[in-house]
């Protein structure tokens, strides 16, 4: 039987109802989806472009160090050849394209200068909120920059700043400027207390830190030094993040120090360094060679037969240089009671036996000591303020109190015969600052 | 003649046609009918949408997933990860591993939510390289942050303190899960908080929520039940290490994963189930910048 017009009326508007009912929830069920979807989105957007912008910053500090760092060797290029080449070698999102900003010039990395080739930039003791000596404060830089400026005197050589452009066809919001910022520091090498380098590229690095008395450190005293990363070469370490297959590769956490550890010492013991500290006392009359001696005294320098006296007290100018290519000579170095005009004195043996160099007495005039291919005995237990640094070859021995900057190479370690006690002196640092090999530290920082 | 009702009279002789009385309540009633099962039909299959909420401790947790905790959550993320981004050194305490041999499992003790130093007065004039890990920080700030040591703290508990220099802390993160019987249900309750500490007159000041005016700036807060608080990657602290050195005072943490509670992350593992439970705040984050 046929429903009643005026009821089929009222179910139909009840129906009508319901259906409305249905398609707001459904609507609003949908809008709400949807703008969790958008919101998420728009936050994974954020976060990738957070760590986009971050690893272009990254890629500014490599080619900086790549034209400027202090190593064994540098590229020819510009700093802008050495981003377009990192940069092109760099696979982004199919959608996403970026390149340098072409209305932004790339700027020169400035030179890092240091004795003996150029006359270093002036150095102040850094501090983390407030500028000092010209020197910018350093927080906002990151601890891994600030925790090796710090240690005493550094040379801010600027900040460079570098602009890219990103652009993406899915969406022209998400077109970007990233502006990275990178500031230079050139770090005397002398300002970390103890370091046990590797030499990546002509000897080898050390598997694990060498062995220490109980308490060597003092707590005021800064040591470094990069080992593997492999739990079964260096006790010390944890297989939490280590790749156990193919090539050992360090977290980048430890790039500065490898600047420090590693690629500034073998620039250090290259002939081109050493060549130009004996080139720079030739040039001063300040070279004596035990195969052909000088025909002048050098100042501070007595000889006799086979055996050379440097007196510190009396040498003359910021430094000289004993050459024994034969091994045949043997070099005493007496201290100097008072304090002076900072040195550089470098014992070179490149062949024979090692050159036997005898510290003794006190010394209060700060020198740096390049040490090549000698056996080093302290005599006395003297107390001696400056820089110590032991190449691969040279073995240590007797006791010594040291007041600067020690290094020595990591896998052949003299601390098992050389009773040695460092203490660090901020005096020293900024004595030696002026004549110390120095690195280059960046920190780059990217906005968005 | 048979008599006319004066209602129906009165709409013929207008012409026109109605509903009577008893079918008026009778349409009220189908009416009232079709609605009651609307709601309930919806109710039932929009039940996630509920948001129904509980009281504990003061605050308000809604149930998860909750949409408007999920829009502070990506408020809160996007200002913690610019933090994070300026930060000299970021100091994760609590979670899993704190250290490598002397605390392997944890889960140790994270600050307490009313921890609101600006300044580690410790670290002021300490060395960077002595400062290498959040162990290190813990010890170096022990005076400092013993009283606010968590007891009995939850795997899923965590304090994030970003700092530059050595001393300036410029943010503190918080999570903490909370079990708890609420109206009968055995519940998981999860509060994250971020609270900046604004540095940019030189001296500290910490910045309230710009709609509520109280602090912590930024939080959300949501619970589940705790049958369903299981997770592929469960909320809480992970810390990494490199090595542990202490002759050579290189104490090198890795980065720390750091999974928050995710307002809008449905949680349940199921071992069948090819989804998993995820949070889509992870972060994996370096002790030094």
């Amino acid at each position: 039987m046929k429903a009643p017009r005026k009821t089929r009326g009222m179910a139909s508007f009840a129906i009508f109802l319901f259906a409305l009912v249905s398609v707001l929830v459904l609507v609003a069920n949908f809008k709400l989806n949807f703008a969790v979807s958008s919101t998420s989105d728009a936050y994974d957007s954020f976060s990738s472009q957070l760590v986009e912008k971050n690893g272009i910053a990254q890629l500014v500090k490599e080619s900086v160090l790549a034209v400027g760092e202090t190593a064994i060797s540098t590229s020819s290029g510009t700093l802008q050849s050495e981003i377009q080449a990192r940069l092109s070698s760099i696979q982004f999102p199919s959608d996403v394209t970026i390149s340098l900003d072409p209305g932004t010039p790339v700027p020169p990395v400035p030179a890092n200068p240091f004795f003996p080739s150029a006359a270093p930039a002036a150095a102040s003791q850094p501090a983390y909120f407030t500028p000092a000596g010209g020197v910018r404060a350093l927080a906002g830089m990151g601890n891994l920059l600030s925790s090796l400026c710090l240690l005493g005197p550094v040379a801010d050589l600027g900040r460079l700043t570098v602009v890219f452009d990103r652009s993406t066809s899915v969406s022209a919001s998400d077109n970007r400027t990233y502006t990275v910022n990178a500031d230079l520091f050139s770090v005397p090498l002398t300002n970390v207390d103890v370091v046990a380098y590797g030499l990546p590229v002509t000897g080898s690095v050390p598997g694990a830190a060498p062995a220490v008395p109980q308490g060597f450190f003092a707590p005021d005293v800064s040591c470094l030094t990069v080992t593997s990363n492999n739990p079964s070469s260096d006790p010390t370490a944890f297989g939490d993040l280590f790749a156990s297959s193919g090539t050992e590769q360090l977290p980048y956490q430890y790039r500065n120090a490898v600047s420090f550890c590693w690629n500034a010492y073998e620039y250090l013991w290259s002939p081109a360094y050493q060549n130009a500290l004996l080139g720079t006392a030739l040039l001063g009359g300040a070279v004596y060679n035990f195969s052909s001696p000088p025909d002048q005294d050098v100042p501070g320098v007595t000889v006799s037969g086979t055996s050379a006296t440097v007196d510190c007290s009396a040498v003359v100018g910021s430094v000289v240089a004993i050459v024994d290519p034969d091994g045949t000579g043997s070099v005493t170095v007496v201290g100097s009671p008072s304090p002076g005009a900072p040195f550089v004195l470098v014992v070179r043996n490149t062949a024979g036996q090692r050159t036997p160099v005898t510290f003794t007495g006190d010394n209060a005039r700060p020198a740096i000591f390049y040490l090549e291919n000698a056996g080093v005995t302290f005599a006395g237990n003297p107390q001696i303020q400056g820089a110590l640094f032991l190449d691969p070859n040279t073995t240590a021995s007797g006791s010594v109190t040291w007041f600067g900057h020690f290094s020595f190479y990591g896998p052949t370690s003299p601390l098992g015969t050389l009773g040695i006690t460092v203490a660090d002196s901020p005096a020293v640092k900024a004595s030696l600052a002026p004549l110390a090999p120095r690195v280059l530290l960046v920190s780059t920082s990217a906005t968005r | 003649m048979k008599p006319v009702s004066p209602g129906r009279l009165a709409r013929s002789r207008g012409g026109q046609s109605g509903f009577s009385v008893v079918e008026g309540i009778g349409g009220l009633v189908v009416f009232a009918l079709l609605m009651g099962a609307l709601t309930y039909g919806m109710g039932s299959l929009f039940s996630e949408q509920a948001q129904p909420q509980v009281a504990f401790g003061q605050q308000a947790y809604a149930r998860a997933p909750s949409f408007d905790n999920f829009r502070d959550a990506v408020d809160l993320h996007a200002a913690f990860s610019n933090a994070v981004d300026q930060a000299d050194s970021v100091i994760v305490l609590g979670g899993a591993r704190s250290h490598p041999t002397l605390d392997p499992n944890g889960p140790s003790s994270a600050l307490s939510a009313s921890f609101e130093d600006c300044v580690l007065t410790a670290a002021a004039a300490g060395g960077g390289l002595r400062a290498y890990s959040s162990w290190d920080q813990r010890q170096l700030n022990f005076s400092q942050f013993s009283a606010y040591f968590t007891a009995s703290p939850d795997p899923a508990d965590f304090t994030i303190l970003t700092v530059q220099g050595l001393s300036r802390i410029t943010s503190i993160t918080q999570q903490r899960r909370h079990r708890a019987v609420v109206n009968g249900q055995d519940l998981a309750l999860y509060e994250v908080t971020y609270q900046p500490v604004d540095w940019s007159s030189g001296m500290p000041s910490l910045p309230t929520n710009a709609s509520t005016g109280t602090r912590p700036a930024y939080s959300y807060r949501v619970y589940y039940a705790a049958a369903e608080d299981v997770w592929s990657l469960p909320p809480g602290a992970t810390h990494y290490w490199y090595r542990a050195d202490t002759a050579w005072t290189r104490d090198h943490e890795g980065p720390s994963r750091v999974v928050f509670a995710d307002p809008y992350a449905l949680a349940g593992q199921d071992g069948s189930s090819p989804v998993s439970p995820m949070s889509r705040f992870i972060y994996f984050l370096a002790q030094q910048r």
